[in-house]
């Protein structure tokens, strides 16, 4: 079987739930029923849509508690990181149990702005080039999108169901372990996508 | 035409666009809406039905045609879905209503396609010609949160035979709806007149034309002569800036003739500022797109004070020629504004001219803000994005009942 690189790319519409809450009460009891690629879409939002811009919390699930003045549990919920995690059912466990030990019933209160669960319809299209060689697959990224490169080094985690990212597990795949880590360990919430875009080619072209 | 597009979205994303619609080949779709000149949508449909043409989905656009009756009826009709008030729907309106739906339906032909965008209420009732083997899809572009509920009765009379329907934002759509619900920001389209790039002399030239200082601040509303839009508020505003700051106020509008008030707000704002030397209430033609475009560029400031808005395009118009908006918190302008990010959300009149000060004051956090606004625009609120979601969509209803 020949070991080469797919390039693909991700889109999304996003898909009112038709879930609405007002308060922190409703908010825990809606995460625990609500569609798991709406916590896909809430967790990962930020690095998708926003990436370029700088923003107070790493994913939406936090501004909304930060806007309506509960500072904690944003706080908490935001260094939840969704990378660690490649099952969604895990990671809304995660939040449930973040939300659920760190809110105190005595807060509950009907909230100004509500919350509005949204999921993402996503489409994962393949685009139409390969790469056999380190070569090709430098050439393939540098002419990447930025949804490509959101699929291949954020969301594909869980469509293979790991946390390696699909570049790091494709260079393992032809030796080149250490250019595999570097782009693994990359961080990509203080930066944005396309400066995680030159940072990989800049791993992939440095000895 | 596509490729005119790269230098702001790059090429992948173009790439990726005829990709998309590779698995949509062969496909007929249809747009219909009340009509072709005036309005977003026109606006909109104008580039989208080329663009999907281009892409190799045959793409038609047909207007519902009706007379005033129904116009007004309709009108009042879309006022009821924003907000309940006092004059309801007779049965006569909505027997008036079927009766030019049904003409209509003698006009448009639907059967030969294969998906169907219905834009707003007016055509709403083309459903009625839905072949099983066809996707409907009603784009609803009214904010319809808090629907009086004989107007939403009336709607729910069609919707529920459509496939799917869309709104701006979460915050439009009613609790009570049952299809599959999409949510899609509109869009601003960057080759418009009202948004190319202009040279710095132009710009200059534009607003010295209607007596403003190019090299005084200026802070700058564009925006219909509505109550909604509080002018008066922006003016009030204004003064207390004023009282620190040495600027100038435009307030840029015109006549919308759907509006019979325009014409009375706009006189009462002249009454408003007497004879205030550093304030300009200037109603220009409605095909003014480039003098717009230069007040926008020309601008300090941007603010978009409105009470209540439906999405609110003119912030984004304003956020892609790099100016930082204050703005009210209410409609799609939250869902425009980062706040502290690209500008900022502003509850009241004292809280509009403080941060106006703020950035009148800081030319620094200006160009930081501008900057980041624009990037904004560039990634949610242009016009390719727009056409990526429709084309997603399609493939996403079509796929659905397989």
């Amino acid at each position: 079987m020949s070991n080469h690189f797919v390039f693909k790319s991700e889109l999304w519409i996003p898909k009112y739930t038709g879930i609405k809450v007002y308060s922190v009460k409703e908010f825990i009891d809606a995460l625990k029923v609500v569609d798991k690629f709406s916590i896909f879409y809430h967790m990962f939002i930020n690095i998708f849509n926003y990436h370029n811009l700088p923003t107070f919390y790493t994913n939406s699930l936090s501004y909304w508690f930060y806007k309506n003045g509960h500072l904690l549990l944003a706080e908490k919920l935001s260094l939840v990181d969704p990378l660690d995690y490649f099952d969604l059912e895990e990671l809304r466990n995660t939040l449930i149990n973040v939300l659920e030990e760190n809110y105190d019933e005595s807060w509950d209160r009907k909230e100004k702005h509500p919350f509005y669960f949204i999921t993402a319809d996503r489409e994962v299209i393949e685009l139409g080039k390969f790469a056999h060689t380190l070569d090709e697959f430098i050439e393939g990224i540098k002419r990447s999108s930025i949804n490509s490169i959101f699929y291949h080094f954020i969301t594909s985690r869980i469509e293979n169901k790991t946390t390696i990212n699909d570049y790091s597990s494709w260079l393992y795949s032809i030796g080149e372990v250490k250019k595999a880590e570097k782009i693994n360990k990359l961080d990509p919430y203080p930066i944005t996508l396309y400066e995680i875009k030159k940072e990989i080619i800049r791993i992939l072209e440095g000895k | 035409m596509l490729e005119k597009y790269i230098p702001f979205v790059r090429e992948e994303a173009i790439d990726e666009l005829f990709i998309l619609s590779k698995k949509l080949n062969g496909l007929k779709v249809l747009h219909v809406n009340s009509t072709y000149k005036g309005g977003g949508v026109a606006e909109i449909l104008q580039r989208l039905v080329p663009f999907m043409n281009e892409l190799g989905i045959k793409t038609d656009w047909k207007v519902f045609k009706g007379d005033e009756k129904f116009f007004s009826f309709t009108k009042n009709l879309h006022n009821l879905l924003h907000l309940p008030f006092e004059k309801k729907i007779s049965s006569e309106e909505f027997v008036y209503y079927l009766k030019i739906t049904y003409e209509n339906l003698k006009e448009i032909n639907t059967e030969n396609y294969d998906v169907i965008f219905i834009h707003d209420p007016q055509p709403m009732g083309l459903i009625v010609n839905k072949l099983k083997t066809q996707k409907w899809i009603w784009r609803c572009h009214i904010d319809t949160s808090t629907p009086d509920p004989q107007a939403w009765n009336f709607i729910e009379n069609f919707l529920n035979s459509y496939d799917a329907c869309i709104f701006h934002m979460p915050e439009f759509v009613y609790e009570k709806i049952e299809i599959p619900t999409y949510t899609i920001h509109p869009s601003i389209d960057p080759l418009h007149p009202k948004n190319i790039d202009l040279p710095e002399e132009e710009v200059k030239n534009t607003v010295a034309k209607f007596g403003i200082d190019p090299e005084k601040p200026l802070i700058l509303q564009v925006s219909r002569f509505d109550r909604l839009k509080d002018p008066f508020g922006v003016v009030k505003a204004f003064k207390l800036v004023k009282k620190r700051y040495d600027c100038q106020l435009a307030l840029v509008g015109s006549f919308a003739p759907d509006d019979p008030e325009g014409e009375s707000v706009y006189k009462e704002l002249l009454d408003f500022i007497c004879d205030e030397r550093d304030i300009f209430v200037l109603n220009l033609p409605p095909e003014s797109h480039k003098e717009v475009n230069a007040f926008q560029r020309g601008a300090t400031v941007v603010v978009q004070k409105s009470l209540k808005e439906g999405f609110g395009l003119v912030v984004s118009e304003a956020m892609w020629k790099s100016k930082p908006v204050v703005g009210s918190n209410v409609g799609g302008i939250k869902r425009q504004i980062v706040h502290g990010i690209t500008g900022y959300l502003v509850e009241s009149i004292e809280g509009t001219a403080m941060r106006i000060r703020q950035l009148l004051a800081n030319k620094y956090l200006r160009e930081e803000m501008g900057f980041h606004a624009k990037e904004r625009v560039k990634h949610r609120f242009l016009i390719i994005r727009h056409l990526r979601d429709y084309l997603l969509l399609i493939y996403k209803i079509l796929n659905q009942s397989s």
